[in-house]
């Protein structure tokens, strides 16, 4: 059934990871981001993979959720890996006997292994700020980031009051749909069978009263906003303020060290990609 | 012989997993060709998750459901044709409309039969007289009609589809007292000119003491009691345990029985005044000591 789809994927803890500042979580995943990017030789990357298993250990989340999450990204591995194969300099090891072009070398191994990692860690980093963040925490957080582009005349409070409200819905607009799809399942629609073209054209009597009633919603909402005064974000307080404690400072400092080891890595020992 | 009948009928939602949660529990309940059964029950009590077994919108956990004595799940594959004859009515069912016209909305449902579209089209006239839709009405858009011609439309487009049983959940929420009274006359009329049958679940006991033949209650996912209507409502007190009343009309009157008035715990008003005239008439109604 529809509503059985899990939505997001936060997953309730108690963990450090779950207990710092959402603020300095999404700060950190983008230092972990351009830092994997920094890292140019197996030796610097060996630091981040660290950095990153301890993460994981600390986050408390069960790593087959983490194998989850990686299995979405399997076939996008694959193909790089593959590709990058093919793409490398140094010694040739195995050359197509059909196209003397295709060849794979040492180096083309090393890449793809190099890019693979790459790729699974900056799933991963990712993964663990969206498994023990929840939606609320982190588009409060993204309001906070984002409060600088106000000089750019963008209404940051206006977007992130959106994006609340559009997690908060989801699940409504989910049983709605279940709704909808069994009335007219009840007047004989048939979902299940028919070509493409017919099953898109059955669609119609689902789609058209979702959007009706998204419509009918939205109206609600805003009357109700209003009648309570709202009018946006000026001079507005937060029932949950964001504090940052000392286990902040200390995943900073945590975080910096590794990264210091990253840039040391690359300045002191040669470029793994060839 | 029932038209429509469970028998030890079970339904889980999520089976498996650690919110599992028995809905529904052995229920075994029949209806007879031509009757009018209501059914109530507290909310959660897993009235509404019964009647989207009927047709096939829910496949039982266990046991089976019979129309006209065969199991509808003998062939998945033929589910929709028992779903045309097992018309059910949602809740709010005003939200479903999505056609340009309301006569294209009521015709959505024979359209799905099969049926050409001038058989279609004379089916929904039909259907939209029965719910006294006028022919004004038929080629505006459903999206223009007012919240009580909206729910009449779409009941229509079931009733088009000419079922032989036909079930309504909360066809009257929120609808004012008149919109109510016509609504359920138009129910009882389509059913005494057709002689299908109707499967009525309802919050209001009055709606459900006007219109029932026998009444199905149900209680944590079990059916507690199935019986006559009066018969069902003179067990007041019980329902009252269950989070239910009855019509306030028999309140008043189980009242006065336990106070030691010789009446009986009728339905509707006018059964009422029947019952309390010869009270009025002994000198000054003089109390009756048990």
């Amino acid at each position: 059934m529809i509503r059985d789809i899990t939505l997001g994927q936060y997953i309730p803890g108690r963990s450090l990871i779950h207990r710092m500042d959402p603020r300095v979580k999404i700060a950190l995943t983008f230092v972990f981001i351009v830092f994997l990017f920094i890292a140019s030789n197996f030796e610097g990357l060996l630091m981040m993979v660290a950095l990153m298993f301890l993460i994981l250990f600390l986050s408390g989340v069960p790593l087959s959720q983490y194998f989850r999450s990686l299995k979405a990204i399997l076939f996008i591995v694959l193909f790089t890996g593959v590709l990058n194969l093919f793409y490398g300099g140094g010694r040739v090891v195995w050359r197509c006997p059909f196209f003397p072009a295709m060849q794979i070398t040492d180096g083309g191994i090393g890449n793809a292994v190099f890019i693979s990692i790459r790729i699974v860690s900056l799933i991963l980093f990712s993964s663990v700020l969206t498994f023990t963040t929840s939606p609320t925490e982190l588009t409060d957080a993204l309001e906070r980031l984002m409060k600088p582009l106000k000089v750019f005349h963008v209404k940051v409070h206006e977007i992130a009051m959106m994006m609340t409200i559009a997690l908060r819905f989801v699940p409504t607009l989910l049983e709605e749909t279940d709704k909808i799809m069994s009335a007219q399942k009840a007047r004989g629609a048939d979902l299940e069978s028919g070509g493409v073209m017919q099953r898109i054209r059955a669609l119609v009597p689902i789609l058209i009263p979702l959007f009706v009633s998204s419509f009918r919603r939205a109206y609600d909402l805003a009357m109700a906003m209003e009648c309570r005064c709202y009018h946006g974000g000026e001079g507005r307080t937060k029932m949950k303020q964001l504090h940052m404690t000392g286990l902040d400072a200390a995943a900073v400092a945590c975080t910096a060290v590794f990264c210091g080891a990253v840039i040391f890595c690359a300045a002191y020992f040669p470029a793994s990609l060839r | 012989m029932f038209v429509l009948e469970t028998k030890e009928l079970t339904y889980t939602y999520g089976a498996g997993t650690p919110f599992e949660k028995t809905a529904v529990d052995q229920v075994s309940v029949g209806v007879e060709k031509g009757e009018f059964l209501g059914v109530i029950g507290h909310t959660g009590s897993g009235k509404s998750t019964l009647i989207q077994t009927l047709n096939g919108l829910l496949r039982p956990t266990s046991g089976t459901v019979l129309l006209n004595g065969k199991d509808i799940w003998a062939e998945p594959k033929k589910i929709r044709a028992v779903r045309f004859q097992v018309g059910m009515v949602f809740q709010y069912p005003e939200h479903q409309l999505f056609e340009e016209t309301v006569l294209k909305d009521i015709c959505f449902g024979p359209g799905n039969m099969g049926l050409s579209r001038p058989e279609a089209e004379a089916r929904a006239r039909r259907a939209a007289e029965f719910v006294g839709l006028g022919e004004e009405l038929l080629n505006k858009s459903p999206f223009e009609l007012s919240g009580g011609q909206k729910r009449r439309a779409a009941i229509a487009g079931v009733i088009a589809m000419d079922p032989d049983v036909l079930v309504l959940d909360e066809p009257t929420a929120g609808l004012d007292p008149r919109g109510r009274d016509t609504l359920l006359n138009q129910i009882s009329e389509y059913r005494k000119k057709r002689g299908s049958t109707v499967v009525l679940v309802s919050h209001s006991m009055e709606d459900i003491a006007r219109c029932a033949d026998r009444v199905l209650v149900m209680d944590g996912g079990r059916a507690v009691m199935l019986d006559r209507t009066d018969r069902v409502f003179a067990r007041g007190r019980e329902l009252e345990t269950m989070g239910l009343r009855v019509p306030q009309i028999t309140s008043i009157l189980l009242t006065l029985r336990e106070k030691g008035y010789p009446v009986h715990p009728v339905l509707t008003v006018d059964q009422a005044v029947e019952e309390l005239r010869p009270l009025l008439k002994k000198e000054g109604g003089v109390r009756h000591d048990p």
